[in-house]
């Protein structure tokens, strides 16, 4: 647990919130031994389904009811869905793993959920060649870096967003540049000198751009260090700018 | 210069009380909610009192018992707590326990290698479990498991090579590492890269003066660690943070007295147990660190 302040509280304040909690505990252990006999039994139904979602909606890291679910989806509905229907329900599911992440923007399980709605998404509408047959795999793709830029907006330092983001823009069936890349990180460090995230992405940007020789491009490093000499008039202290600094001096070799 | 350690002492009785009673909270919501951590809380709490020289105060047979009840039988490894799916993370913790517990024979290390040693990727990474999510901690908790069964040999030397290969393109500009290629350097997947690399006997990929350096620059001016840059202070870093300096070599980097006060004074003087930091709640995760790093 991180960040939870220590307060002290009397035997009687514990007695109390034991009390108004016991109605919430009998009901998620109820619901909890129901979700886990149905997995036991293999229990791949519809009702089964909605029971994961209420369990999930409660307690997002509960991993295994993660597990069961899409188990539930592959081995239930999926085989008796259309591909449509298939693809209603993965939207849904990014949807719904959006208003969790809103909420709990630092638990796994829900990224690795995400990740398993993306690369389960079908092929459609169209068939092969016809001009829509990666539609719905673009919509949610292309949907994906904007829900990543959202949780980066209300936290520039969380390493799940910054990791997804790469996955994104490593699998987009459109690439975006590198360029374009540079300059999203240009705007992050301008808002906040010491986002050592987005310094960091701009190493591997950078480091990109030099291919296989694993230094950056000569013709990149005046920019660099323009960069950051303005950084470092902006604030001298920070240690994102004297580390990369570091970097850079080591590859301009 | 007196240091501040001088004043605070670590309140051995009181967290091995804490961490005795932490199995008593049945009617607690949160202890249910955390059912999905259990195996590694009890780990923590293990390792705790074995470092505070109370291994008593948990009940071998319960422990182990309690284990073995988390078999997964269909993967043939061990969830966090009974009927939980089993995974990687929580299989090492039940190693670790049954280790500490003279209690190795329980386990049939021929299926848990087997469930180890599937989830080994061509990439060299391992995922933490048959959904793939890949991450450098769980190549730590393979190759920690293998080593801890005497089974590391098992991983031939192309698939060695391939591992070292994965963790050595993890490696970042500030000589730290992270959780997946491409990923900024965090000290927790620092620890997991260097000690992974110290059991495969490979500490030669580590840039040891940069990553010494970015090590040491986790020390804030109350003395305590942080993670990343520009991060607040966490008492779980003195053990992440400072094990990867510890098989570096270079704890004379920071200043420990300055570090075991800090973390003293995040201990809950009444309830027992330590806190991530000063005046927050205390929990079994940050008294096993706490005390580590005392």
């Amino acid at each position: 647990m991180h960040g939870v302040k220590r307060i002290r509280q009397s035997a009687q304040v514990l007695e109390a919130k034991r009390l108004r909690e016991k109605a919430k505990l009998d009901d998620y252990l109820s619901l909890t031994q129901d979700v886990l006999s149905r997995k036991k039994s293999r229990d791949w139904s519809e009702e089964a389904l909605q029971l994961t979602s209420r369990l999930l909606q409660v307690n997002p890291e509960f991993y295994t009811i993660w597990n069961y679910r899409r188990n539930i989806f592959l081995n239930g509905i999926f085989p008796r869905s259309s591909l449509e229907e298939i693809n209603d329900l993965i939207t849904k599911d990014l949807s719904s793993t959006m208003t969790a992440l809103k909420a709990h923007p630092k638990v796994y399980w829900i990224w690795n959920h995400r990740r398993w709605c993306l690369e389960n998404t079908p092929n459609g509408p169209g068939a092969p060649g016809e001009a829509d047959a990666d539609s719905w795999r673009k919509t949610n793709w292309d949907r994906e870096l904007f829900v990543v830029e959202k949780l980066l907006d209300a936290d520039p330092r969380n390493f799940h967003a910054w990791n997804y983001r790469r996955y994104v823009l490593a699998s987009m069936p459109v690439p975006r540049s590198a360029k374009s890349e540079l300059a999203y990180t240009c705007r992050k460090i301008e808002a906040n000198i010491s986002n050592f995230s987005a310094w960091h992405q701009r190493s591997k940007v950078l480091t990109s751009l030099g291919e296989s020789s694993g230094s950056v491009p000569s013709q990149y490093l005046e920019e660099e260090f323009n960069l950051l000499r303005n950084a470092m008039y902006t604030d001298p202290s920070d240690q994102s700018v004297w580390i990369y600094h570091r970097w850079l001096m080591g590859a301009g070799k | 210069m007196t240091s501040i350690s001088s004043s605070l002492q670590l309140a051995i009785p009181l967290h091995v009380s804490y961490i005795k009673a932490l199995g008593d909270n049945k009617d607690d919501l949160t202890y249910h909610l955390t059912a999905h951590l259990r195996m590694n809380a009890v780990y923590w709490g293990l390792t705790a009192l074995c470092i505070m020289g109370h291994k008593e105060a948990l009940p071998r047979e319960e422990t182990v018992e309690f284990v073995m009840s988390c078999w997964d039988d269909e993967a043939g490894a061990f969830g966090a707590h009974p009927d939980h799916d089993a995974h990687l993370h929580s299989t090492l913790s039940a190693i670790q326990i049954l280790l500490m517990q003279n209690a190795l024979d329980r386990i049939d290390i021929h299926r848990v290698v087997k469930f180890i040693l599937s989830l080994h990727q061509p990439s060299g990474v391992f995922a933490g479990d048959s959904f793939g999510e890949t991450d450098t901690r769980f190549l730590y908790c393979a190759v920690s498991a293998l080593s801890l069964l005497g089974q590391l040999h098992l991983l031939d030397s192309e698939a060695k090579e391939r591992t070292v290969n994965y963790i050595v393109r993890c490696r970042n500009f500030d000589g730290g590492f992270g959780s997946v290629v491409g990923a900024e350097s965090h000290a927790a997947q620092v620890f997991v890269c260097v000690a992974a690399l110290a059991i495969l006997d490979r500490l030669d990929a580590v840039d040891e003066e940069t990553l010494g350096w970015w090590l040491c620059e986790r020390q804030l001016p109350n003395g305590g660690l942080n993670g990343r840059p520009e991060k607040l202070e966490d008492v779980c870093y003195s053990f992440w943070v400072l094990s990867a300096m510890s098989i570096l070599d270079k704890i004379p980097w920071i200043d420990v007295d300055k570090l075991i006060g800090f973390i003293l004074s995040a201990q809950d003087l009444e309830g027992g147990g330590i806190a991530d930091r000063p005046g927050d709640m205390a929990d079994v995760f940050h008294t096993l660190f706490g005390v580590a790093g005392a």
